[in-house]
């Protein structure tokens, strides 16, 4: 051979392939694994570009709640350099110093909670002011002058103070000069009830109340780039006193809003892992279909002299075009596909308006060219085995074939992707085992529905007996078929089902007419006066729970000190982590809703008289997880000073509480017998209509000294976000229905080359149409009704493993899915299966039997 | 240019061994043309696969343009097959994906010839379906599907053609069309041709025939060229 001809020879199998693929892709004959292809990049690229878009403006929301993206809290100033080492890596900051102090106006004083706030703050959400009292708040983007101070309204109420009036906090005076409505990071405890003033930074010194003896919290705050940030930790890391120093970030929030998200992003990932398992499913069917098309040109070009390394090039570089091609046209369409649905949305659905990430579309390459290697590896393996005979002898197939290889390589590889991907070998493993599950209680059922169909089928050859003796003939064939349509029902179910059932817990937490006003310091006096006055004008209050602020002396004979000094506290905390030194206590027999006792025995059957605890010892229920923090449980003793009394209790019964509920919640319920003798104070809820608001000051005027708090904007924040979350995850919801369908109809037409020639003989041999199409509706009528049986049932078990495991939710049976499921199967697999065969029928027999040659 | 020795194959089936060939010994001349006729699953395509190189026989030798066949693995015989062999199906056997042209090419283009597009326009021109170049083989009738094959078949001038049921698949006319042309070429290019056939006209058509019987080879002494049915007598073939 020439030289020239040894280049004709090398450049060959890419000119063929490139020939091959190019008529191949004009006739539409790899519209199927091209649309696999295209569809896995498509639909990863868009559900992960749009969940970044969408976690970022959520997670610019929960930032507000912090005020930023991190957050350095501490009982000493800061070291100052720290703040000039987070310039260095390119973060913006920003300091806040505060402290209760008491404010005097008027001859009146009141104890506030003091804010002094740097210029820069802010650095996420912003301040509101109300234009009057109580009204709702208008962001701006100032803050305080030096010698200006911002008042919360009911401030201005308790000092009898208006805008332009002089107040003192500490040793200076300040000019109030606006009513402050919320600052992001104000927080909310009906405990710490005091109203807040925002002062300028450079003014707290001036005031002298952050000298010793002081309870100060000094926070510093950093936005900026995630990985300038992580940076910054790591070198700011060493110099930290974890006692002393706390660092928190938008994860941390576990406020009902930051687990609303941060469910909302494992739901995302869950419904990125399916895209991606429907995805590989997808090519590997197609994959397999190619590859048996291939059998012949394959067994023709070594015949006429191919040598195997050329036909292996030939489709490795056909399946690089395949690949590559999809992967472009796979990356365009997902683009467009995720920015429709953000402007069918808009109005919505916040997202971020940064357009494009890098990651979503790496993982989607990734996915593209993992899925078209690893899935078409073993067809393609099969494709080179061809023997040169097969020109001869046309029933001789691949000599390399192994299923369970290909099972293992194929489901190693969506293991893989899930892993990599998710970065979350939990949530991986549990989709990946309730799939094996799947797969051995459907080859079982198969065989079962084999031996069914024997009894079934049997009689005079009719629409129904041929449906049979298909499903009997192609047994394997069938079971594959079935694995994969039952795959794929489980895994739309498990994104319907988690969907609807996040969706609901997430409503559920805030129904209608949940609370949306607190009030503390109600007294006994006021008491009965309150709750007809508020009956009166038909609003109903939540229940009133007496309060009263108990100092732990001792947890059993551990004495635990109460004359801390400043640098002890946090220490005394590292052993009885939680709860400082004082808790809010309350005493009822009854049993707040919300509330489930998981250990001993709720005290409303107790009295002093069937007690078998020791003399003067009351019966307390602890919350579950104050309980672990604090390292106390059943049969524990407190003792508390209340007032200037000791009382004694020992822990019968441990709580778990819904805090996601509006409603106050307390630690310690102690029996009412440990409190006869103590004054309380009351504290409850009510829900009051937003039309009604211009009532509240009328409402509130016989009660002067309650406090109130709005907690109605909150609210609303919560909704609101839940509201964009569950639109989002609709359109999550919608996307991979659409790709699990697309896999149903890939999976439909692959099984139809082989029908075809079925059809054809069966055509020839007179069968009416009506017959034929009969029987091949029932034939997938009965695959798609087992598969959807089988999906309501992996589908149980998926859920049960990921509700409980990875999204801490309270887990259910879903039994009306057991219905629904195989009817849908039934029928959209019927339906498919009939389009499908419906083109082929319409064919007259002379092309279809054209076809099969 | 054809030489085979003892050739056996044997196949495993669920009931032990079974011998498809029995010791198979003879040889054929070059430019000779032999037509291999038999009923069905008497093992004419097995000792056809055998001698185009695209199986393995259990035992003994082939010797192809002085070649030894049996000593040759896969790739070396595909080489062989690409340089010296070329082939006519009962089904044709083109490409789907690809266009008549393309499909004349691809033998040119395996082994290197130089020109492939130039040299596959000429023999399809030869074989009357030059209008037909750009066509994909399901809008080609059976017979242009087949005069196709024959073009593709002759491309690389082979030296040796197999030919499987050429025929089998076509209707009187284009069958008659067919062996015109496959025998004009093959004259044309002094080809050794290798026929597979139950066609006893066609078997005619060749200057030797052997029939195959239950795996055993006997030359075929015809006494009377129109009637090569009335008489036959079986000797064994050339040892």
């Amino acid at each position: 051979m020439s030289n020239l001809d040894t280049v004709r020879v090398k450049t060959l199998p890419r000119q063929l392939a490139w020939r091959l693929f190019k008529h191949e892709a004009k006739r539409g004959e790899l519209s199927i694994i091209l649309f696999a292809i295209i569809l896995s990049v498509a639909a990863v690229l868009s559900l992960s570009l749009f969940s970044e878009r969408l976690q970022g403006a959520l997670t610019d929301r929960s930032a507000e709640f912090i005020a930023a993206d991190r957050q350095l809290s501490a009982r000493h100033p800061l070291d100052p350099l720290w703040i000039a080492q987070a310039k260095t890596f390119s973060l913006a900051t920003a300091e806040q110093t505060s402290t209760r102090s008491m404010a005097f106006a008027n001859d009146e004083l009141a104890l506030v909670d003091l804010r002094a706030v740097s210029d820069t703050y802010p650095l996420k959400g912003s301040i509101k002011l109300a234009p009057e009292l109580f009204a709702t708040g208008v962001a701006t983007t100032q803050i305080p002058q030096t010698g200006e101070a911002w008042l919360d309204s009911r401030l201005f109420q308790l000092l009898g103070v208006t805008i332009g009036d002089a107040i003192e906090l500490g040793d200076a005076s300040f000019t109030v000069t606006q009513i402050l409505s919320e600052i992001p990071d104000g927080g909310f405890s009906v405990f710490n009830a005091d109203p807040m003033v925002l002062i300028n930074q450079q003014d707290i010194a001036a005031t002298n109340v952050t000298g010793p003896g002081s309870r100060v919290n000094y926070k510093a705050y950093f936005t900026g780039d995630e990985n300038d940030l992580e940076a910054f930790f790591d070198a700011l890391s060493p110099q930290l006193d974890r006692q002393i120093h706390r660092w928190l970030s938008v994860q941390d929030d576990t406020s009902p809003i930051g687990e609303s998200v941060a469910r909302a992003e494992q739901f995302f990932l869950l419904a990125s892992l399916l895209a991606i398992v429907l995805a590989a499913v997808a090519i590997g069917v197609a994959a397999q279909r190619y590859a048996q098309r291939h059998f012949d040109p394959v067994a023709i070009m070594k015949t006429l002299g191919a040598s195997t390394s050329t036909i292996r090039k030939v489709y490795l570089y056909q399946i690089s075009f395949i690949a590559l091609l999809g992967i472009i046209l796979g990356t365009i369409v997902g683009f467009l596909l995720q920015q429709i649905v953000v402007s069918a949305l808009a109005g919505t659905v916040e997202v971020s308006l940064q357009v494009w990430y890098w990651r979503p579309l790496l993982i989607a390459i990734f996915t593209g060219s993992v899925c078209a290697l690893l899935f078409c590896l073993y067809p393609l393996l099969g494709l080179f085995s061809i023997p040169p005979l097969r020109v001869l002898r046309r029933d001789i197939s691949a000599t390399f074939s192994s299923r369970g290889g290909q099972y293992i390589t194929a489901g190693g590889a969506i293991l893989l992707m899930m892993w990599v991907y998710s970065q979350n070998l939990k949530i991986s493993l549990i989709l990946f085992v309730s799939g094996l599950i799947l797969v051995g209680l459907l080859l079982a059922s198969t065989f079962g529905l084999i031996a069914l169909g024997r009894v079934l089928g049997k009689g005079r050859m009719g629409a129904w007996q041929l449906a049979w003796a298909r499903i009997k003939r192609r047994s394997l064939d069938n079971s594959v078929q079935l694995i994969s349509f039952a795959l794929t029902i489980m895994l739309l179910l498990v994104v319907l089902v988690m969907r609807n059932d996040i969706v609901q817990q997430w409503r559920d937490q805030l129904p209608q007419g949940t609370a949306n006003y607190f009030l503390a310091n109600v007294t006994e006096e006021q008491r009965p006066k309150l709750v007809e006055h508020f009956a009166k004008n038909g609003i109903d209050t939540d229940g009133l729970y007496p309060v009263s602020r108990g100092r732990f002396v001792k947890v059993n004979d551990e004495l635990i000190r109460t004359d801390i000094t400043k640098e002890d506290e946090d220490t005394t905390n590292e052993t009885r982590r939680g709860l400082g030194r004082e808790a809010n206590l309350t005493w009822d027999t009854q049993l707040q809703s919300g509330n489930e006792i998981i250990a001993g025995q709720w005290h409303d059957q107790w009295t002093p008289q069937n007690s078998t605890l020791p003399e003067g010892v009351y019966p307390v229920s602890i919350e579950e997880r104050v309980g672990e923090r604090m390292r106390i449980g059943m049969g524990d003793e407190l003792t508390f000073n209340i007032g200037s009394e000791i009382v004694t209790v020992q822990i019968t019964s441990v709580r778990t509480v819904n805090w996601q509920t509006m409603q106050p919640n307390f630690f310690f319920v102690l029996h009412p017998a440990a409190m006869s003798q103590f004054r309380a104070n009351y504290i409850t809820s009510f829900y009051l209509p937003p039309e009604r608001k211009p009532e509240l000051t009328r409402l509130m005027a016989p009660f002067a000294s309650v406090t109130m708090f709005d907690v109605d904007a909150r609210i609303n924040q919560v909704r609101s976000i839940i509201d964009q979350v569950s639109a989002a995850i609709e359109f999550i919801l919608v996307l991979v229905l659409v790709a699990g369908s697309l896999v149903l109809v890939a999976q439909v037409q692959a099984s139809m080359d082989e029908r075809q020639r079925e059809l054809a003989i069966l055509r020839t041999l007179g069968a009416k149409g009506m017959m034929i199409r009969l029987s091949v509706i029932y034939e997938f009528l009965i695959i798609g009704l087992v598969a959807g049986f089988m999906a309501a049932l992996a589908n149980e078990v998926s859920l049960y493993l990921l509700q409980t495991n990875v999204f801490q939710m309270q887990s259910s049976l879903h039994l009306e899915y057991w219905v629904i499921a195989p009817i849908t199967g039934a029928v959209v697999v019927g339906l498919l299966g009939a389009a499908s065969c419906w083109r082929l029928l319409s064919m007259n027999t002379q092309v279809l039997l054209r076809k099969m040659l | 240019m054809i030489k085979t020795k003892d050739l056996i194959k044997t196949v495993s089936t669920s009931e032990g061994e079974l011998q498809i060939l029995q010791p198979v010994n003879f040889s054929v001349e070059a430019g000779e043309s032999i037509a291999i006729i038999g009923a069905s699953g008497s093992g004419k395509s097995t000792l056809l696969g055998l001698l185009a190189g695209l199986d393995t026989a259990t035992s003994g030798e082939i010797w192809l343009d002085d070649a030894p066949l049996h000593d040759l693995d896969e790739e070396a015989r595909a080489q062989l097959r690409g340089e010296k062999v070329g082939f006519i199906f009962q089904s044709f056997m083109l490409v789907p994906s690809l266009t008549a042209l393309e499909n004349i090419m691809l033998p040119a283009e395996i082994i290197g010839l130089d020109n492939p597009k130039a040299r596959a326009l000429a023999v399809l021109k030869q074989v009357g379906v030059e209008h037909r170049a750009g066509h994909y083989p399901n809008q080609l009738s059976g017979g242009e599907q087949q005069r196709v094959a024959i073009a593709r078949a002759f491309i690389t001038s082979p030296k040796i053609l197999f030919a499987d049921e050429p025929t089998g698949n076509l209707d009187a006319q284009n069958s008659h069309n067919v062996e015109t042309l496959l025998f004009d070429l093959n004259k044309q290019s002094h080809t050794t041709l290798i026929l597979v056939t139950h066609d006893p006209e066609l078997a005619q058509k060749c200057d030797r025939q052997l029939a195959m019987t239950a795996g055993e080879l006997v030359e075929v002494i015809s006494n009377n060229a129109s009637d090569g049915n009335s008489a036959q007598q079986d000797q064994e073939a050339s040892a």
